[in-house]
């Protein structure tokens, strides 16, 4: 076991290097540089013409004006080093000061997400194929096709509008806008747990109509499997049947896909933060793109990937642990 | 008559024979296409499909004003639907009423208000402005428009400029459509070659081209795609940024496909023909076209329909934010721009319009996708 | 202890009705071995599941069938109007009639050990602790044959060689104790040398548990080591059937005599082997009268392709169903 998570980590290291450097060419992409837009951004109306001079000086006191391949690694080195992102000239202070507790926040929406994905895919899932072919399972396929067909900024908004008519307006965003700027206490947390449903709801929408499929699928599968059959000649009750030999297996799929859904869901996560008015990073993301904010924007990127690639990693841990197939350490 | 009885079995029984000859015989795609014929949602799906396109290839003429023609006598203002009968009795040719505009007494702001006395009626292949249909056919006749050149038929209402919403979703159609299908066709090839040097290879060049693909696997796609889009310099002219982005979704659409023909390759390489094909001496390009390729084209191009809706719903939402394609350039993402807030399901909520496009158009691929699935599958059933 | 009369199974499918199993009757004694014998598709799989009321869903009994049982309480079960789901049909599966498949692998879930599956079944039906259940399953093991019982128990089924998964799973089947073992081609996966060994192994258990066996297989050479009584199947119907013994020696169905004459032996060696001729047509085209008519060589043209052949009985504990064995006069007061 100690071999096999460590060679997962050791994979995950290579991924996660693979990846900044992805994540820093995109922040190299847009035309002008930090420089640029510091120089406009801080001189702009102010009546002072700023000549190539001044952005030159701005350039090299930040070294900016360092080959590619190095401000590369200052950028790769102060994070894993310092913990340092770089500077977000927007909000002209550091990027960490400016995701933080957002993305714990972040981190909050994604696990009340997947929660409620699994609360309802894996049953209904398996209820659909116990009872295939009957009326409900026609209708949950109807539904897992206009999951997937429905863009998620429309099911955020025709909720958004539902929930002002039935709830009264103080429903989007995270806060009620009495703790929305006050120190976190139990208050707080349950006014954040009041308006975590929605965006939950729109996230996992997708990831339920696919799971349910896919769960519907390996699950019709297991059930014709002959072990299926020798259980029962057994003498096994059914209902525990279903649980202890083909949901068992059925669920593997499942497990092996988190990464996958949690993928599926920080894609979805910026427009929907954008809809539902939810400060979190999401929203961070595309505001900072707007503003070519890259520095926020690489932050922000390289995190949620970090987290989509953990989650991999906890789902392969998980899938070894479930199936006494997978051979550890080979 | 008793030729007749006994003639008849024989002959069925004949047809029957030769219906199962025809089956026996006929050639892999002639079965996926019986068997897709018979998936009756798939293809009411491709209907639905194909009459979108030709609405999309033919916006000009079936739209009957342009994308940014304004009516500044009919702002915000809400669909117009056709009637044959009103208060003062009915007509054989359907009409509309006209509309007048008036002051708001409260906000003293222009608004449209119907006219129940001044009938205008609608007319089939009516004349209206100029247009190059397919870019090249001039012609002023659109498909249906009003016999009174005055007045303006607002089938699906007007947005808060006194735009068509029928016509701006008609040439809207056209550019999503073509986004779908240029992205795809992007990822499509860019799939195939590095999918096929990989398969082909296999080794140490398999695994370096697999750490790429995991790499831009687990980078969550949407934020990605904004990344590359909001590097689209604000200066670019519409039709640069509609190639950068059928560009951009095309670049990072291949990881699932290429994968696929990865391991298709792989399996299949040390197949007998494939070693048979290498020893009479066939270059690798020809064993992968020749040979390798058709074995699962089937499989390509049932995961080719499939990651149209990806690429769809990717440029709706990234065009809705606005990071996408900009106006004046329409399409559903820019059109649902509009859309954006729950004021506006409130007041104009025709402004959806659109929307339903995309979630059709999703659907009839998805539902296509599916069906081709089980088309192609050779185990589904043999009849 | 089992008697099954008119059995017959209908599937509800796409194409309409198909009936796989038509009239079948049997019946098994306490401590003896009946041997059902035919090629796939003949309907024993299908009749054996009916006794334990595993069908799918889409299948049906017709309502002339009947199956009872006599329990070891001395109580008679009609398995035929058992309900689904309950408690007794519960106690019958395992307790009382127990199970074993072609593919040991498949027929154990991968992801329990060996020992977990089995201890389930031993709780289910034996009121006993988990220690208690544990001991029966590694003495169980050991005594299908299986070295180091006590290690292999905690073993997944993956990490097993073929021949001992086999042995577990006879093992699984019996660990509940029941008194009538289906075994439904037990020995077809398996090498040569072992299927020897596993026929040996069942039978001697068969003796010390004083069982009754069903033995469901397509090589006569099996049924003649282990079967006291032998049905012969085709197309969902029993052709002949009789003491093992009688029916080998002395075949009268011609459908019999033809799977006789298929076995290799050292007689026949240097002889063409001869199977017999043409293939078992598919349930949905039942071949009218006599369902072997396509491919006898005896077919009486008028007869056997229009009605069906009743039972008769031309030796003492013998019966058939052919034409060849009715006499003239009662195929035509049939017809």
């Amino acid at each position: 076991m100690l071999r096999f998570t460590l060679e997962r980590l050791a994979g995950m290291v290579v991924t996660m290097a693979l990846v900044s450097v992805m994540v820093f060419i995109i922040m190299e992409i847009p035309p002008g540089d930090y420089a640029d837009r510091y120089a406009f951004r801080k001189f702009s109306g102010t009546g002072v013409s700023v000549t190539e001079a001044d952005v030159a000086a701005i350039r090299s006191d930040l070294g900016l004006d360092k080959p590619m391949v190095l401000r590369y690694f200052d950028w790769i080195g102060g994070i894993v080093l310092r913990g340092d992102f770089g500077q977000a000239f927007a909000f002209e202070t550091s990027v960490v000061k400016v995701i933080g507790d957002k993305a714990w926040l972040t981190l909050g929406i994604l696990l009340t997400t997947l929660l409620l994905t699994y609360a309802i895919s894996v049953p209904v899932g398996i209820y659909a194929a116990v009872k295939r072919g009957s009326a409900v399972d026609y209708g949950l396929t109807i539904f897992s096709y206009l999951g997937l067909a429905l863009p998620n900024f429309l099911l955020a908004l025709i909720l958004l509008y539902f929930a002002n008519k039935w709830f009264g307006a103080d429903i989007g965003g995270l806060f009620s806008t009495r703790y929305q700027d006050a120190p976190w206490s139990l208050g707080k947390f349950w006014d954040l747990v009041k308006h975590l449903w929605l965006p939950a709801v729109v996230l996992a929408w997708s990831a339920v109509a696919y799971q349910i499929q896919t769960m519907r699928a390996t699950m019709s599968d297991e059930l014709n499997r002959l072990s299926v059959t020798a259980a029962r000649a057994r003498g096994v009750p059914e209902g525990k049947l279903l649980l202890k030999y083909p949901a068992r297996l059925a669920i593997n799929p499942i497990v092996s896909t988190i990464g996958f859904d949690v993928n599926r869901i920080f894609s979805e996560l910026p427009i929907v933060a954008a809809v539902l008015g939810l400060t979190e990073l999401g929203e961070l993301l595309l505001k900072a793109y707007l503003d070519l904010d890259m520095y926020v924007a690489g932050a922000i990127l390289l995190l949620l990937t970090f987290i989509i690639v953990f989650m991999n990693f906890v789902s392969d841990l998980l899938l070894a642990w479930l199936d006494p197939r997978i051979k550890l350490g080979a | 008559m008793t030729d007749a009885t006994t003639g008849a079995p024989g002959k069925q029984e004949e047809k029957e024979r030769q219906k199962r000859l025809k089956y026996y015989s006929a050639s892999q795609w002639t079965l996926i296409w019986w068997r897709f014929r018979r998936h009756r949602a798939a293809m009411v799906a491709g209907t639905i499909l194909g009459l979108m396109a030709l609405l999309g290839v033919f916006a000009e003429f079936v739209a009957p004003y342009g994308p940014t023609t304004r009516d500044t006598k009919y702002i915000d203002g809400a669909p117009q639907i056709p009637m044959f009968c009103d208060q003062n009795g009915c007509s054989a040719t359907p009409f509309i009423h006209g509309v007048s505009t008036k002051r708001d007494p409260v906000t003293l702001r222009a608004i449209s208000v119907p006219d129940p006395d001044k009938r205008v009626y609608v007319a089939f292949l009516a004349s209206g402005e100029e247009t190059r249909v397919l870019g090249f056919i001039p012609t002023t006749i659109h498909l249906f428009g009003l016999s009174d050149a005055n007045a303006k038929l607002h089938l699906w209402g007007t947005d808060d400029l006194g735009r068509d919403v029928f016509s701006r979703t008609m040439y809207a159609t056209r550019t999503s459509l073509s986004i779908g299908v240029l992205g795809v066709l992007i990822s499509f090839v860019l799939a195939l070659l590095i999918g096929g040097v990989a398969g082909y290879a296999g080794g140490m060049t398999d695994n370096v081209i697999q750490r790429v693909t995991e790499v831009v696997r687990v980078v969550p796609i949407i934020p990605l795609y904004m990344g590359l889009a909001a590097a689209m310099p604000k200066e670019w002219s519409t039709t640069q940024v509609y190639f950068a982005m059928t560009l951009i979704l095309g670049l990072f659409g291949w990881p699932t496909l290429a994968r696929r023909i990865r391991s298709q390759l792989l399996s299949i390489r040390s197949e007998d023909f494939v070693i048979a094909a290498r020893l009479a001496g066939a270059r690798p390009g020809r064993i992968i076209g020749q040979h390798m390729l058709p074995s699962f084209t089937s499989f390509i191009i049932v995961d080719l329909v499939i990651s149209f809706p990806y690429m769809i719903l990717s440029e709706t939402a990234l065009s809705f934010v606005g990071l996408g394609l900009r106006p004046p350039t329409v399409s559903w993402g820019v059109l649902l721009q509009q859309a954006q807030s729950v004021r506006v399901i409130e007041q104009t909520p025709w402004l959806f319009i659109p929307a339903v496009f995309v979630v059709v158009a999703v659907l009839a691929f998805t539902v296509i996708g599916d069906g081709l699935r089980d088309a192609a599958d050779p185990y589904s059933e043999a009849q | 202890m089992l008697s099954v009369e008119n059995l017959s199974i209908s599937f509800h499918t796409d194409e309409g009705r198909i009936t796989p199993v038509q009239g079948v009757s049997f019946s098994v004694e306490a401590g003896k071995t009946l041997g059902l014998v035919g090629e796939s598709g003949s309907g024993k799989s299908i009749s054996t599941k009916a006794l334990m009321r595993l069908l799918p869903g889409n299948a049906s009994l017709s309502p002339e069938t009947r199956i009872a049982y006599r329990a070891r309480d001395g109580k008679t079960v009609e398995i035929h109007k058992i309900k689904p789901g309950s408690s007794s049909l519960r106690h019958l599966r395992g307790g009382e009639i127990g199970m074993i498949f072609q593919e040991p692998m498949a027929s154990f879930s991968p992801v329990y050990t060996v020992g977990n599956q089995m201890m389930e079944a031993i709780r289910l039906h034996r009121n006993c602790g988990k220690r208690e259940a544990r001991e029966l399953a590694v003495e169980m093991l050991d005594k299908v044959g299986i070295s180091n019982p006590a290690d292999r128990v905690d073993q997944y089924p993956h990490e097993m060689s073929g021949g001992m998964r086999q042995r577990a799973m006879i093992a699984l089947a019996l660990s509940a104790g029941p008194a009538l073992l289906i075994a439904d081609e037990p020995t077809t996966a398996l090498d040569v040398t072992i299927q020897a060994q596993v026929l040996d192994l069942m039978r001697g258990l068969q003796r010390d548990l004083g069982m009754a066996m069903i033995f469901i297989t397509h090589d006569l050479g099996v049924i003649a080591q282990i079967a006291h009584e032998v049905a012969v199947m085709y197309l969902g119907t029993i052709v002949e059937r009789g003491e093992t013994r009688d029916v080998i020696r002395n075949p009268k169905h011609p459908y019999t005599q033809g799977l006789l004459k298929a076995i290799p032996s050292l007689e026949t060696l240097h002889d063409r082997l001869s199977p017999v001729p043409g293939d078992i047509p598919s349930p949905t085209e039942r071949p009218s009268g006599c369902p072997f008519h396509t491919r006898c060589p005896d077919f009486i043209n008028g007869i056997c392709d229009v009605n069906t052949p009743v039972e008769t009985s031309p030796l003492p504990g013998r019966s058939v169903r052919c034409w060849l064995h009715n006499g003239a006069d009662s195929g035509r007061s049939a017809a």
